[in-house]
């Protein structure tokens, strides 16, 4: 009974490779680019843990670099203070040491002078050669400063006075580094970690097996996946790709590759013996000499090889409807399985060339690590240029007992426990900003703002932060609101002409409602159609055409000098040749006047199961819990505008992360569009009625649509507008129009390529050509200012600059004694936040690990991802370019509520609260009647000393940060409170008093 | 116009160029850090301004009825019968290939500034564009293969350096280095052609041939030996290949896509690929006169095409996709100039040119482009109206495909049997002088230390 023990060990293999795959990147298909957190594996750990657990797995930077933290620290980002705080927290957290009091100060003073001192300590060579060559035993360290300097040469010439004066402080030093030399601790041997055959091969002086077998596995999962760059399809692909590769490769005529001769012969035999994928491994786990005992690891590293390709075999494993254009039957375990055959295949060869037929695996030597004595060597280093710079007394230090602390003390308090305290205080800098300024806020401004006469309800994205602030300034008559931007719409959207539908939700959410959109005459739909449809075949014929031989050859020979022209235009004129392109796009091509229909009469379903339209009572529902998450239930305004948002550029293949999080990567036009057709339906308005919201006759919802890149607006079914609110919405799109301008302006400051001008029409042009220009790889700024979340009553924030930071959340704890509205609010907030978040903070901190480098170099395979040029792994993760200027905190989110209704919401959630306890995200509780903060640190409340409570004030938020291009602090503006909006209207040139 | 103003003009189209290098390349030499602005601003300029000189010696070309400009600039040295002269030559071929490859390299210049913006090796990048600009003009006006290598040597080095240019990654470096070693291995070809017209005929330069009008594009004077005409040619089109990517040494042209997208835009969408049917224009007297050569380039060109449309429909990444459209283009532009078109090759090289470039341009904008272009069709795009693989029956279909994944085997052929067996060749004379060593000092050593020679 040979196959006796295999069902259990294909079980075994099977469950291994799923829980594996949770550490395999995350990312969907680029059109649907969700944020989420990278470390998503990880969260059941905390923070920290995780991001020295991960940084282990992958090879990747937990924080950022010392060197980085170094700039900080002198361009006064991270003050003394920060550290300060920082350091008495640690030592109230963790137990003293043994410091002996001798050494002349305290470890918290030690500490704080070495984090402020951020030299490198070579390693290996690099040491010895500084030690041999350089000047490091017989003169100071550059960082000792001049007191400090004079104390060690009295005590150099009260030492060695017999020596002659040039003598005296080499002599001190190098006495020094030998005193600490036979302190130094000893290290600990470092534990082999289970590595792959391929690097072992590699070690012993073989070829890598990678170079050979990874092109070959990167060129079939490419072709597999593909959903339509290809012309010619791979054969058998919908027979998973297992089945496809042995089609491919199990044939007569074998690869001339020297280590795949044997691949025809192995694929038949998997073929005849009918073995499954987890057979396939084992087989190969066996052939490779690895123990039953170590399969887990071996496969843990073997599937980080590829971590892309194999994470993006997950996703269309896990979630074929997400797929751009077609699912397919893809399996990570078909995947691996061909894998671990070619390297297999490859290693035996290489180690057949290496140590002949006779060899095995286990003969081959263990990589070695790196080496204790250059650790060791390190840690003497460290406390040889500590005891120059710290205020320790050398004598002292002569006294094995201080020497051995300080030793101990360079061996524990390594790099990574020191990126660790400077990361908390990087974080505790831009804490204290906000903190302090809300406290500031709260105290100072009683001001209200003039009469409302129109209310905007916005998405909840950092990037409308600034929108609603320009608004409220440009046109203090204005309320605006915070909400999830699908508004609670969750649906599956097809615009007209569109070929299959995309969910307009939260990735956590499955739309259950099929929403579409007709043409008000039918005439016009088709012929509208019909011309798209001619153009449409025209392009597919001239556009591919010049990929083809004979076509291409025609096409590129007598027409090709043509596109002369167009190069010189998107080169040097893009904004007029952006124009130009959907000027002629646009051409004879009436677009139709639409209607959304969302109302289902009967019990109607597609084919997928969805339900057409929404029925009366479901309306109702949503546009109830949205008005009354937000409180926006009374003293209605004649326009309520509701403003979904996206982003649109140009040759972006991360486009899609510059839309709305909240729609699942999509635009969130249609949502906001859903919900003003909602709340203006007479039948849902009786609903609302009936549930206590009166809304009046005269109040109606407009739905419109922002695009962040280039700030124009957009705005719906205004033909069913009453005539008598068509002057009310001019108003409105006035004030729009505005708040709009002023948002490119203030978004242009922080880009060098941007004018620096104070006139916002110049800022608008400068957005626009942004938005079109094929040579713009930073079309917006995105999410890269993220840092805090609010959820609270918009007064508590209004009038406050805060830099684009904030996700803004609407939610008043009057009307929520339960905490019913705030646990919704939370759980879809605190999810969506952390995931944006903290994808920014890894894909900065590790910007080839985590994120996706540098977009130059992109190349768009499949119409699912992106590898760095030629045959690389699948990039994932955010490119360098988006993130440049954000910095890596983590979410603070500040909730406005009573402590024990927060404490009872996280109490309800086990999402929420591993995410807050485990320290992914700060929670502070601001309280509703005073401005009293409490922080949650460790498991508990603390309350918050606001360290200042000095805000500075100005008239508008232009004239703070005019002319500033770093990131900036807290201000309070007047310009909120109608005191003097001239001054930012002024800027636009369009409101001037005649 | 007076002569001498226009030899200024033409002379200009190389020197601005080379001056900008200069300008540009010595100060930070020096460690002198120029700012993103002035560098791009320069190299932009610069090529505007050789753009302008070359249009306007294409209009005197045109005024003057088509008569070559010739440009004589001296003697640098001279070597018994031999000398190396400055000979510049404005002809209906150069002249319309320098105004377009100074117009390209200067909107590229224009492109990049915007989408290089804060790269680190963004200085890098320009004066490398700059040297390449240069170099393009020095092949496209040399008067003679002399001065022609030079520029060729120039382009090559500065394409392996840009597929280099994210140095920090492994992969890059790599495959600029597969590019380099094939340019040098077929750059052979040219130095030994420059020599033998020297050897056969005594001169390398592009005159108009005796009895030809002045519309045809100048040329090598073929040797009066149809033998020596073989050889020659044969030369120039091995040269041609490896710049051009034909097959089957065209595997590094996919691999060079690892640069940033302007550079691979001009090199591989654009200017570089084409000199290769550039040099063969300016060989085609030979071509004229030896069949046998331009039935090999138009077999080389034809199977070259075939091959590439063939694997590139089974490419899944849109660089990869390009580059083989590139080489299908480049490959039946060979067969053109094999079957002795003249001036549909010239005007199918820039067309083509300009389309590619601003489709490798335009690439990362691939998806944007799928899902307006379905959106316009109503329903999933079918590319391709022709199924090729239709051609084939059934049951070989997999097989096609796999040599089309495959790309043909060439790249595995040519690295474990062709490099392999060279360097095995060498490793094999290398023990047999081991060995033979050995011997001779066991003569006159004890035993042991030949031991250690041996290993």
């Amino acid at each position: 009974m040979i196959h006796s023990s295999s069902p259990a060990a294909s079980d075994c293999i099977a469950t291994i490779v799923d829980e594996l795959a949770h550490y395999l990147p995350q990312q969907a298909p680029l059109h649907t680019f969700v944020h989420h957190n990278t470390l998503h594996a990880f969260e059941h750990l905390t923070f920290d843990a995780a991001v020295l657990a991960a940084g282990e797995l992958y090879g990747a930077e937990p924080y950022q670099s010392e060197a980085a933290f170094a700039k900080h620290l002198t361009s006064g980002r991270i003050l003394s203070t920060d550290i300060d705080s920082v350091l008495r927290e640690e030592e109230s957290r963790s137990c003293e040491r043994d410091w002996p009091p001798l050494v002349g100060q305290s470890l918290r003073d030690y500490r704080r002078t070495r984090l402020c001192h951020l030299f490198e300590v070579p390693w290996g060579p690099a040491l010895a050669w500084q030690l041999r060559e350089t000047k490091v035993l017989s003169e100071l360290h550059p960082m000792v400063d001049a007191s400090r300097q004079r104390v060690l040469r009295d005590w150099a010439d009260r030492r060695f006075g017999a020596l002659e004066p040039t003598r005296r402080m080499p002599r001190m030093l190098q006495d020094l580094w030998r005193t600490l030399e036979q302190a130094a601790p000893v290290p600990d041997e470092a534990g082999t970690r289970l590595i792959r055959r391929r690097d072992q091969l590699l070690a012993a002086g073989a070829a890598d097996i990678d170079s050979r077998t990874q092109p070959l596995l990167i060129r079939l999962c490419a072709a597999f996946l593909d959903q339509g760059v290809a012309l010619w399809s791979m054969p058998d692909r919908d027979r998973g790709f297992l089945a496809a590769v042995r089609v491919l490769y199990g044939q007569v005529a074998p690869l001339p590759e020297a280590w795949a001769r044997g691949l025809a012969d192995e694929l038949v035999r998997q073929q005849r013996g009918n073995c499954s994928a987890e057979d396939v491994i084992e087989y190969g786990l066996v052939q490779l000499g690895v123990e039953r005992p170590n399969w887990r690891d071996y496969l843990q590293v073997s599937l980080l090889a590829l971590p892309g390709w194999a994470g993006m075999m997950r996703q269309f494993e896990l979630r074929p409807d997400r797929a751009p254009v077609e699912p397919r039957p893809a399996r990570l375990l078909d995947m691996l399985a061909v894998q671990m055959t070619f390297e297999w295949l490859a290693a035996r060869h290489e180690l057949k060339k290496l140590r002949g037929a006779a060899a095995s695996f286990s003969g081959l030597p263990e990589v070695q690590p790196a080496r204790p004595i250059h650790k060791q060597q390190q840690w003497v280093y460290e406390a040889f240029i500590m005891a120059q710079i710290a205020a320790i007394d050398l004598e002292e230090l002569e006294q094995p007992k201080c020497a051995a602390a300080l030793m101990e003390e360079a061996r524990s308090f390594d790099e990574l426990c020191r990126r660790r305290l400077l990361h908390l205080a990087y974080e505790r800098h831009l804490r204290v900003v906000l903190l302090d300024g809300i406290a500031a806020h709260a105290s100072t401004s009683h001001q209200q703002p003039p009469p409302c006469r129109l209310q905007a309800v916005f998405c909840i994205d950092d990037r409308e932060c600034s929108t609603r602030r320009h608004l409220e300034e440009s046109y203090p008559q204005a309320r605006t609101y915070g909400f999830a931007g699908f508004f609670g719409v969750a649906m599956a959207w097809q615009g007209l002409g569109e070929v299959r539908s995309r969910p307009l939700c939260p990735v956590n959410l499955t739309p259950q409602h099929y929403v579409t959109e007709r043409a008000l005459h039918a005439a016009e739909e088709s012929a509208y159609l019909e011309t798209r449809r001619r153009r449409g075949k025209r392009s597919l014929v001239f556009g591919n055409a010049s990929r083809e031989m004979a076509r291409g050859g025609l096409i590129t020979a007598f027409l090709g000098v043509f596109s002369v022209a167009a190069m010189v235009g998107y080169c040097l004129f893009p904004r007029f040749a952006g124009g130009a392109r959907r000027a002629v796009a646009k051409r004879k091509l009436r677009e139709p006047m639409t209607r959304l229909l969302i109302q289902r009469t009967g019990e109607q379903r597609t084919a997928e199961g969805l339900w057409i339209g929404y029925s009366v009572p479901e309306m109702a529902d949503i546009v109830f819990d949205a008005l009354q998450a937000m409180k926006l239930t009374e003293s209605f305004s004649e326009i309520v505008l509701v403003v979904g948002h996206g982003s649109s550029s140009v040759n972006n293949p991360h486009g899609s992360a510059y839309d709305c999080g909240a729609t699942g990567g999509g635009r969130g036009g249609p949502n906001a569009r859903a919900f003003a057709a909602m709340a203006n339906h007479t039948e849902v308005r009786v609903a609302l009625l009936r549930r206590g919201i009166v809304v009046p006759e005269s109040t109606w919802f407009v739905g419109c649509y922002h695009n962040t890149c280039d700030d124009s607006m957009v705005y719906y079914d205004e033909d069913l507008m009453p005539d008598e609110r068509i002057a009310n919405l001019e108003e409105a799109k006035r004030a729009m129009a505005t708040a709009c301008a002023l948002e490119s302006h203030e978004r242009c400051r922080r880009f060098v390529s941007a004018p620096a001008t104070a006139d916002a029409s110049a800022t608008m042009r400068h957005a626009q050509h942004r938005s079109m220009d094929l040579g713009q790889p930073r079309p917006e700024c995105g999410h890269a200012t993220n840092a805090y979340a609010i959820v609270g009553r918009r007064e508590r924030s209004r009038g406050l600059f805060l830099d684009r930071r904030a996700f803004l959340v609407s939610y008043d704890p009057d009307n929520d004694c339960s905490g019913e509205i705030l646990a919704r609010l939370l759980g879809a907030v605190v999810p969506v936040g952390a995931g944006i978040n903290l994808e920014y903070y890894f894909s900065f901190v590790d910007p080839h690990v985590y994120g996706c480098g540098s977009k130059l170099p992109h190349n768009i395979t499949g119409l699912h991802g992106v590898m760095d040029g030629h045959s690389s792994d699948l990039r994932t993760g955010l490119p360098w370019q988006m993130v440049e200027i954000h910095e890596p905190v983590r979410l603070l989110t500040i909730v406005e509520c009573e402590i024990p209704i927060l404490v009872a919401v996280m109490a309800g959630s086990a999402e929420v609260s591993r995410l807050v306890m485990n320290g992914w995200l700060h929670v502070v509780v601001l309280s509703p009647t005073s401005s009293e903060m409490h922080e949650f640190v460790d498991g508990s409340f603390r309350r918050y000393e606001p360290s200042s409570r000095v805000l500075p004030t100005v008239t508008s938020s232009a004239e703070f940060y005019q002319n500033q291009i770093a990131s900036l602090g807290c201000a309070a503006t007047s310009a909120s409170f109608g005191s003097d909006g001239s001054v930012a209207a002024n800027l636009t040139g369009e409101e001037a008093p005649r | 116009m007076s002569d001498a103003w226009l030899h200024v003009v033409v002379s200009a189209i190389i020197a601005l160029p080379v001056l900008c290098c200069f300008v540009l390349g010595v100060p930070s030499w020096f460690g002198a850090r120029i700012s993103e602005r002035v560098v791009s601003t320069a190299v932009a300029w610069t090529f505007s301004l050789t753009t302008i000189a070359a249009a306007f010696a294409l209009l005197a070309l045109c005024l003057r009825g088509g008569a070559p400009i010739e440009v004589d600039l001296g003697v640098w040295f001279q070597v018994d019968h031999y000398e190396f002269r400055w000979r510049l030559l404005g002809d209906w071929l150069s002249l319309p290939f320098a105004c377009f490859a100074s117009l390209l390299t200067g909107l590229i210049a224009a492109f990049s500034r915007r989408y290089l913006h804060r790269e680190l090796g963004f200085f890098r990048f320009y004066l490398l564009l700059a040297l390449f600009g240069a170099g393009v003009q020095v092949v496209v006006l040399a008067g003679g293969l002399d001065l022609l290598f030079f520029g060729w040597e120039l382009v090559g080095l500065t394409s392996a350096l840009l597929i280099a240019f994210f140095h920090e990654r492994p992969k890059p470096v790599e495959h600029g280095l597969r590019a380099f070693l094939t340019y040098r291995v077929c750059d052979i070809g040219l130095l030994a052609a420059a020599v033998y017209m020297h050897h056969f005929t005594g001169s390398a330069a592009f005159v108009v041939a005796a009895g030809e009008s002045a519309q045809t594009f100048s040329g090598l004077v073929p040797p009066s030996v149809l033998m020596e005409s073989l050889l020659v040619g044969g030369l120039l089109l091995w040269a041609s290949m490896g710049k051009s990517a034909q097959a089957p040494l065209g595997g590094w042209l996919p691999r060079a896509m690892e640069g940033p997208t302007p550079s691979s835009a001009i090199f591989y969408g654009a200017i570089s690929i084409h000199l290769g049917p550039y040099l063969l224009l300016r060989a085609a007297p030979i071509l004229d006169v030896a069949p046998g050569v331009a039935a090999s380039v138009a077999v080389v060109g034809g199977l070259t095409a075939v091959h590439a449309t063939f694997v590139g429909r089974v490419q899944t990444d849109i660089k990869c996709v390009l580059a083989y459209a590139s080489m299908t283009q480049v490959g039946l532009i060979f067969l053109e100039i094999g079957l002795g078109l003249r001036w549909l090759p010239l005007l199918h090289i820039l067309g083509h040119a300009a389309v590619r470039s601003l489709e490798i341009l335009r690439s990362p904008s691939l998806l944007q482009d799928y899902r307006h272009l379905e959106q316009a069709v109503g329903r999933q795009v079918v590319r391709s109206p022709f199924r090729f693989e239709r051609l084939f029956p059934v049951a070989l279909r997999p097989w096609f495909y796999r040599h089309a994944l495959e790309r043909g085997y060439f790249d595995t052929l040519l690295r474990d049997y062709l490099v392999g067996g060279f360097l095995r060749a060498c490793r094999w004379l290398d023990r047999c002088d081991r060995w033979l060593t050995s011997v001779i000092v066991a003569g006159d050593q004890d035993q042991s230390k030949s031991d250690e020679v041996i290993r």
